[in-house]
């Protein structure tokens, strides 16, 4: 590799030695040899143990993964330690899943097992593990994630420290298939959703409370008015001038929806506010087409506060509604046909979680969710109501 | 060096030809010394994240930041101590639950308008380290295979030119560099495409990093290539890749099959989900012994917990959301004519029942995020094309759809809203010139304001009223 | 037909002389059709790539859509933001 301050690169002449559209490595010169031999040819698979799977070949191979957990940010030493492990056990293979595990492949029962009692075994020095193994089957697996505070502009949360917390939480669940079905959790810190967790069976959603405060002093000095009206999507953004005549902006309020695209434009408009951001948890949402098909997750808690580093409530939350889920549902049953099944409103009395106002859908396409049959079950939600109108 | 003829450069290259830091220098540290390791700046919230079972994305800072510390400076371009500084920003975030980053917007490597994100810390002087903290998008392998000498390598440059910090991967696909100033973003490129054999990704209004399911390499499940086909429309559409010109982000996920492990119908503005036209293949004998217990159902997924004998007429033919299928005690039969390919009963027997052979994929249009107009899943469109290289058949599709978005899409619309903002009959029956089908929609419409064009009414539009008025007096 | 050189010219003028220093590619191209009305958006494309590589134009992103504007004009984030240009 090149070295010194500018390396290969000339300021002078950008384009001299620039090499550009060359797009990814291709993908078979990574393939472990078991795998070469065998692309498109596998029969079947099995989980032998949590974190442990065989995929059987018509050429009668076999090929062995063992699939570890772990946290999306990971430093240039860990990735090292991951590439000794591979050319121990793997002769210098190894790759990621969708959902950022990690996994070993080998050609050997013997190799598999080695590898997963060398990868139980190895441990940051304050105690948690560097590679637990598992997250197959009816599992948590990871919880998949964006930056948070490591390194977003508009997040109303932490994203790796909860995420942290959710994973020491559940840890059993990683660990052991106990689940009626796979249960996926996603985190996205602000309602962008770079992580796109709107499909999850649990979502925990950083949003923010308060529209952006005007920084009227600078404002027409570091940003262009035009670029920052144009960059709400709602429109709420309009040029103004303060009294004693300075160019700037105002904020429709009423109309915010807190994305923070403002602030993406201009750094006069910052929205976090440690009061005002928080978590809202959503549940239901599926990917898979099997039996049923994919499903949007739902508003279940509007907010709960941010309270780093380790975010009791949210993970006391998530966990029991994930006990009251694993004790409830049917055997191939995800949550959100779990609580479809049992009804919404049942869903919410079981888990013992108020029903608010807020998770009234009151933006665009509403419609879709309201009710409009005499279809329900009768929970105390229905006596509130009748209590309200006089009518018990 | 060029890039022409090395996509398979680390079939033979290796780590040693071009790593920067010798064996000694990497493993520069005991154990001790990491156990004693005391950072820059006090972070007492940070560090009770360090405890519990679950990896500590802390206690890996952590290291990476001795391990700098270590180093011998001219081995370092960024500071020593950008993990330091890191975990010190992060830290006052933790106490003040506010973030400490600005949008940088006009970094990038010179001609590309994508790949990478600007990031300034709001805290310049507290923590020097993460003054810029830019990230570059890096083209991942299809399926995120990797060779260790390539990872090594990686690793190397992404130490001596960036923080050393790294996410695997970021949500998109790609393999995610974390945090560099300024100056190192053209050195890593270099470095990128003259060493490694690698690309950025995308971001802004650019088709992002196209992603697909481990397919053929790793899944008896995958109806076609995966891996191949999203290689191929990388590579095709590198220019669409690098330089904007789209109203906004376009994306392109590979499923191999309808379980969806790319999560494609979610959030890909097309969505490859394979499938099969023929039947379901059946070994009889298996289904009978994952009848008499002999196998585990679901490939053992349920291993965790007791949950009885397994009853394949309450768990698979009950289960059946098309109710195809049938037991008889000895015989499974499915009725293929009637099935939706939902993959539940291949799931749940996959030693017994298997895809069928005549494959290929369903294209559906339009899933995103939230953003602006609502979450959107995809709609099916296609049901059922082959997968078939060159694919020339589904270039031409996407090049319709752009042409068609790129013209009448607004500023930061997805095609998704343009497709309900312009009329979903639009764009089946004009842009994708294919006929609309009863499997494009769940139900039929139930309001009845169709808009009837002038040219399908006999007669057309234009009618003279005097002769109205012969008819019909005022 | 015009070329590319004709198109390019037109994405300058519009570049220096639109009021926002910081442009989508639909807005140029709408600007680009005003004056050569059979301009193809892969053309003006070709053109505004031209002139990014010659360093006349510059690309600005927000991370999730991208900009143009003319090398220099209009106020730079990052001079602005962070006191140090690089």
């Amino acid at each position: 590799m090149s070295l010194g301050k500018l390396g290969y690169y000339n300021p002078e002449k950008p384009l001299e030695n620039r090499i550009t559209d060359i797009g990814p490595p291709h993908y078979e010169q990574f393939f472990p040899p078991v795998i070469k031999r065998n692309y498109g040819k596998w029969l079947y698979h099995e989980i032998l143990e949590p974190g442990v799977l065989v995929h059987v070949s018509e050429t009668g191979e076999k090929a062995y993964t063992v699939r570890v957990g772990g946290a999306r940010l990971m430093s240039v030493q860990h990735i090292r330690e991951i590439c000794d492990i591979a050319d121990k056990y793997c002769d210098g293979y190894v790759r990621w899943t969708t959902r950022n595990c990690v996994e070993f492949i080998t050609d050997s029962e013997e190799k598999a097992k080695a590898l997963k009692a060398d990868l139980d075994s190895r441990k940051f020095p304050k105690g948690s593990y560097k590679f637990p193994v598992g997250g197959t089957g009816c599992s948590i697996t990871n919880i998949v994630h964006t930056q948070g505070w490591i390194h977003c502009h508009t997040p109303a949360t932490d994203a790796s420290g909860i995420v942290k917390s959710v994973h020491d939480e559940l840890f059993d669940y990683f660990k052991n298939m106990t689940l009626p079905a796979k249960l996926r959790i996603s985190l996205a810190c602000c309602l962008n959703m770079c992580g796109a967790v709107h499909c999850s069976d649990i979502a925990i959603l950083g949003v923010h409370r308060k529209p952006p405060m005007i920084d009227d002093e600078v404002l027409a000095k570091i940003c262009e008015i035009p670029l920052v009206v144009a960059a709400c999507p709602l429109g709420a953004i309009r040029p103004a001038k303060t009294e004693d005549g300075r160019k700037t902006v105002r904020v429709n309020q009423e109309r915010c929806m807190f994305c923070g695209n403002c602030y993406t434009m201009c750094a006069a408009m910052p929205l976090a506010d440690s009061e005002g951001d928080g978590v809202a948890i959503l549940a239901g949402g599926k990917i898979s087409n099997r039996k049923s098909a994919p499903k949007f997750s739902k508003v279940i808690i509007p907010y709960i506060p941010n309270e780093p580093p380790r975010w009791p409530k949210v993970c006391e939350t998530i966990r029991h509604i994930v006990e009251v889920y694993a004790k409830d549902a049917r055997k191939y049953e995800r949550l959100g046909e779990w609580a479809e099944r049992i009804g919404w409103e049942k869903f919410f009395e079981k888990i013992g979680i108020p029903f608010t106002e807020k998770s009234l859908d009151d933006y665009r396409l509403a419609y879709d969710t309201y009710r409009t049959t005499t279809h329900f079950k009768y929970t105390e939600h229905v006596w509130e109501v009748a209590k309200a109108v006089g009518g018990v | 060096m060029s890039a022409e003829g090395e996509e398979k450069l680390w079939e033979t290259k290796k780590y040693d030809e071009v790593r920067i830091y010798k064996d000694e220098e990497i493993w520069n540290y005991t154990d001790e010394e990491l156990a004693n390791y005391k950072c820059k700046h006090d972070t007492p919230l940070l560090d009770q994240l360090e405890e519990g079972p679950w990896p500590s994305f802390v206690s890996d800072i952590k290291q990476e930041a001795l391990h700098r510390h270590k180093l011998p400076e001219d081995k370092l371009l960024i500071p020593a101590d950008v993990c330091d500084d890191l975990l010190g920003q992060v830290e006052l975030s933790y106490v003040e639950k506010e973030t400490h980053w600005k949008h940088g917007g006009i970094v990038g490597v010179f001609g590309y308008g994508g790949g990478v994100i600007g990031r300034y810390s709001d805290q310049q002087e507290k923590f020097p380290g993460v003054a810029h903290f830019h990230t570059l998008r890096v083209n991942q392998p299809a399926s995120k295979f990797y060779k260790t000498d390539y990872l090594r390598a990686l690793c190397d440059i992404w130490e001596y030119r960036g923080s050393g910090l790294t996410n695997m991967h970021g949500s998109t696909g790609d393999t995610v560099l974390l945090g560099t100033f300024t100056e190192q973003l053209e050195p890593v490129f270099f470095d990128l495409t003259h060493d490694l054999g690698v690309d950025l990704g995308g971001s802004g209004s650019n088709l992002r990093t196209p992603s697909c399911c481990v397919g053929k390499a790793r899944c008896e499940f995958a109806c076609y290539d995966t891996q191949d086909i999203c290689y191929e429309l990388t590579m095709h559409y590198q220019d669409e890749l690098h330089r904007p010109a789209f109203p906004y982000k376009f994306k392109f996920k590979f499923d191999g099959c309808p379980n969806c492990c790319v999560a494609s119908i979610a959030r890909s503005d097309m969505s490859y989900i394979g499938t099969w036209k023929d039947d379901i293949r059946i070994d009889q004998e298996a289904v009978r012994a994952y009848v008499a217990g002999e196998l585990k159902p679901n490939a053992g997924a349920f291993g965790g917990r007791d949950w009885g004998k397994f009853d394949i007429q309450k768990e698979v033919i009950d289960l059946c959301p098309a109710g195809c299928m049938e037991w008889d005690g000895k015989e499974l039969k499915v009725n293929n004519k009637e099935c939706v390919r939902c993959m539940h009963c291949i799931n749940v027997m996959p030693r017994a029942l298997r895809i069928g052979t005549d494959t290929g994929c369903s294209i559906l249009f339009g899933a995103k995020a939230p953003i602006l107009e609502g979450a959107q899943m995809s709609m099916l469109t296609i049901p059922f094309i082959r997968v078939e290289k060159p694919y020339d058949a589904i270039k031409d599709i996407v090049d319709k759809v752009w042409d068609w978005w790129m013209e009448e899409g607004k500023n930061r619309e997805r095609v998704g809203e343009l497709i309900q903002r312009k009329g979903v009959q639009e764009f089946v029956t004009k842009v994708l010139g294919i006929p609309a089908i009863p499997q494009m929609a769940k139900e039929p419409r139930s309001n009845p304001y169709v808009f009837w064009s002038e040219d399908e009414v006999p007669g057309g539009w234009q009618r003279d009223i005097n002769e109205f008025r012969k008819r019909h007096p005022r | 037909m015009a070329s590319l050189d004709e198109i390019k010219k037109v994405i300058v003028d519009f570049a220096t002389n639109t009021k926002k220093s910081k442009f989508y590619f639909k807005d140029m191209e709408k600007a680009v059709q005003k004056v050569i009305p059979d301009a193809k958006s892969r053309e003006i494309k070709k053109a505004a790539t031209a002139l990014i590589n010659e360093g006349t134009l510059v690309y600005f992103s927000t991370g999730s859509s991208t900009m143009y504007g003319l090398k220099g004009r209009g106020i730079s984030l990052e001079t602005e933001e962070t006191g140090k240009a690089d």
